[in-house]
């Protein structure tokens, strides 16, 4: 029992251990935001994405890029100005770690053929079911497809600023009828 | 914590006399190591035993509470209004019971904070080690001359979410075109800052789809600003005609503050009309929300200030790091009947420095009051907290705006962090309009907030 508990608690003994520099209760931390992303960071609301097994690098860049006011946002702007660099990094490598959940979602045979056709421009970074390994590229696989169609809303949007040009471009290519069904499309895949 | 100690010491020497049973964490979980229980199963409380619980499963859980199912205030005023049905806003305790919290329909009557006990209405008594008070508020209908508690099925408060709303929603599609339905908000610190107004708004909106153009809302304030205010100006100037201050606009919304006659002390029941000492207001529609302080059972359990201002009187002070009680370490009260916050500005109406009583931060204030009755139990130091609070409001068709709050604890008091706290833009940096879609994501992204709360604490 007495190891259960450490497991449960060590982050915060371990930070507490190492110094000043170290980042006390990450978990604590990180309850803050599972409000919003749900209970360890996978989310069942539709608009909110799942932040649990995304990859470290993309998690710090966008939330370094909220901070530092390079990237838009309706509200995380706000909050994340509020944490230091090292609590942002920590964060980043706490969701990382954790286990990647996709939610896959059931869509319409005809949707999710125009998706897939719809998500040739997304391909090349994301791969074929949005299930890519690289470091600084979000998981799409059963990410909510809200969610998924609210993002592209925003790069395609000129008042809004997003910083990546790439991702910009891609969206910007779809037609206005594709951005639902991409989004679902890649909502509906489990792996 | 001598109780503790003991348990620990039982539990141990058992476990010693069998080597194999330490391997068995089923074995480790029939003798609890410890007793928790919480008063009030709202999202502080649901939050609090949902959290234990899963900080550590050895630690006996029971969380109290009267209703069988649990209605949202968040969100509500959309129930309202038609824009969804009260049952996305229900849920009742199964997930809490699925994670091992013995979940009591009941209803406590008694605190005994010598003893460490808690009696109930239906005759039971149960120990704590530690106990995590969650009740919500107490409306005192008694601050107003004419008002009462029997009066509420004839003037809904729908302040707290369930058949009051649906009374208020069933007066308000009933009032003809060119009626008045009016709001009035009681003195701070009340539930749900900016509630009164998203309700204005919702109940405007309403008008519009519903052939009532030529109704009013008129807000009756207690207070001389609110949350949000330039926000909510700007989204009703936009969608229903929002002039200024003051009662006699050409506008939908009227908004009466404080200090010019908008403290309303008296009302005639009989023709539903409102007064304060510079007007009279009459209402098709009325709407009154109860001054309210901290519930009931955290008052008679002497944890609440009886002194003070109306920041200090009536609710409860808590210690930064843990949540729990100033007036007793073993009791943690959370949500809506606590207060918290920066001290040093309590009493000032113009700083919003306490942290707000809403959902999002009482859960806040939950899973710091969790993490450190963990650390306690099991003889680890209180883990450092952290307070985090984001306040959506849905005031038009795709129109959403929200409210974010940050907290630290620094040399043990609270801090309020201004870099990370703020509204949603009203303007662009440059000073132009805020495109749109701003707008727009916030209003969904409410909902997607609903759901993870609500899932974050009931399931």
């Amino acid at each position: 029992m007495k190891r259960a508990v450490l497991s449960v608690l060590s982050v915060a003994g371990l930070c507490a251990a190492t110094g000043a520099l170290a980042v006390d209760n990450i978990r604590g931390l990180a309850m803050t935001c599972d409000n919003c992303h749900g209970t360890g960071g996978t989310s069942v609301g539709l608009s909110m994405p799942s932040i649990a097994g995304l990859p470290e690098a993309y998690l710090k860049n966008i939330m370094m890029e909220w901070k530092t006011g390079k990237r838009a946002s309706a509200n995380m702007t706000r909050l994340i100005k509020g944490y230091s660099e090292d609590e942002i990094a920590a964060l980043a490598g706490y969701y990382a770690k954790l286990p990647w959940k996709p939610q896959p979602q059931s869509v319409a045979a005809d949707v999710l053929l125009k998706g897939k056709d719809a998500s040739e421009a997304c391909e090349n970074c994301h791969g074929k079911t949005g299930a890519s390994e690289e470091d600084d590229t979000p998981h799409l696989n059963g990410q909510w497809a809200k969610y998924l169609e609210l993002e592209l809303m925003k790069y395609r949007d000129p008042g809004f600023a997003m910083p990546h040009r790439k991702m910009t471009n891609a969206a910007k290519k779809l037609g206005a009828d594709q951005v639902q069904p991409a989004a679902q499309y890649y909502g509906a895949q489990s792996k | 914590m001598s109780q503790i100690n003991r348990r620990n010491f039982i539990k141990v020497a058992a476990a010693a006399s069998s080597a194999t049973a330490l391997s068995f964490p089923s074995i480790a979980r029939a003798a609890a190591k410890a007793k928790v229980v919480v008063i009030g199963g709202g999202y502080a409380g649901a939050t609090a035993a949902k959290y234990i619980k899963r900080l550590d499963a050895g630690i006996d859980v029971t969380l109290i509470e009267p209703n069988p199912v649990y209605t949202s205030c968040p969100l509500s005023n959309e129930a309202l209004v038609g824009h969804r049905d009260l049952k996305t806003l229900q849920v009742g305790y199964d997930g809490l019971k699925k994670r091992g919290v013995n979940v009591l329909q009941d209803l406590v009557t008694g605190v005994d904070r010598a003893r460490k006990t808690v009696t109930t209405k239906g005759g039971n008594t149960l120990s704590y080690d530690a106990l995590v008070m969650s009740p919500g508020i107490t409306f005192h209908y008694d601050t107003i001359e004419g008002y009462s508690e029997s009066l509420i099925n004839d003037i809904p408060h729908a302040w707290e979410a369930g058949p009051q709303t649906l009374l208020l929603k069933k007066q308000l599609e009933a009032m003809p075109d060119g009626g008045v339905f009016v709001i009035v908000v009681p003195k701070g610190p009340f539930r749900c800052p900016p509630g009164p107004y998203e309700r204005a708004s919702l109940v405007a909106n309403y008008f519009q789809h519903h052939g009532k153009k030529k109704s009013k809302v008129i807000i009756l304030d207690g207070n001389d600003s609110h949350s949000k205010k330039g926000l909510f100006n700007q989204a009703w100037a936009k969608m229903y005609g929002w002039e200024k201050e003051g009662l006699n606009t050409n506008g939908m919304i009227e908004w009466l503050k404080g200090a010019e006659g908008g403290f309303i002390n008296k009302l005639d029941a009989k023709t539903k009309t409102v007064s304060s000492d510079f007007v009279d207001v009459k209402a098709d529609v009325l709407n009154i929300i109860p001054p309210h302080k901290a519930g009931r059972i955290a008052v008679t359990t002497g944890l609440a200030g009886s002194t003070g201002n109306n920041f200090e009187k009536g609710w409860c002070k808590v210690q930064p790091m843990d949540m729990a009680s100033a007036v007793d370490p073993n009791v943690y009260v959370v949500g809506d009947s606590c207060v918290a916050g920066e001290m040093s500005t309590y009493g000032n109406p113009n700083a919003a420095f306490d942290m707000p009583k809403s959902a999002h931060i009482a859960m806040a204030q939950a899973k710091v009051a969790a993490a450190a009755i963990v650390a306690k139990v099991n003889g680890l130091p209180t883990p450092q907290p952290y307070y985090a609070n984001t306040c959506y409001s849905v005031v038009g068709d795709d129109y959403g705006i929200s409210v974010a709050h940050l907290y630290r604890v620094v040399n043990g008091t609270f801090k309020y962090i201004p870099e990370g706290s703020g509204v949603s833009p009203v303007t662009m940096p440059d000073g132009s309009p805020v495109p749109p879609i701003y707008r727009k994501l916030e209003a969904e992204y409410a909902d997607g907030w609903l759901r993870n709360v609500m899932a974050d604490a009931f399931l």
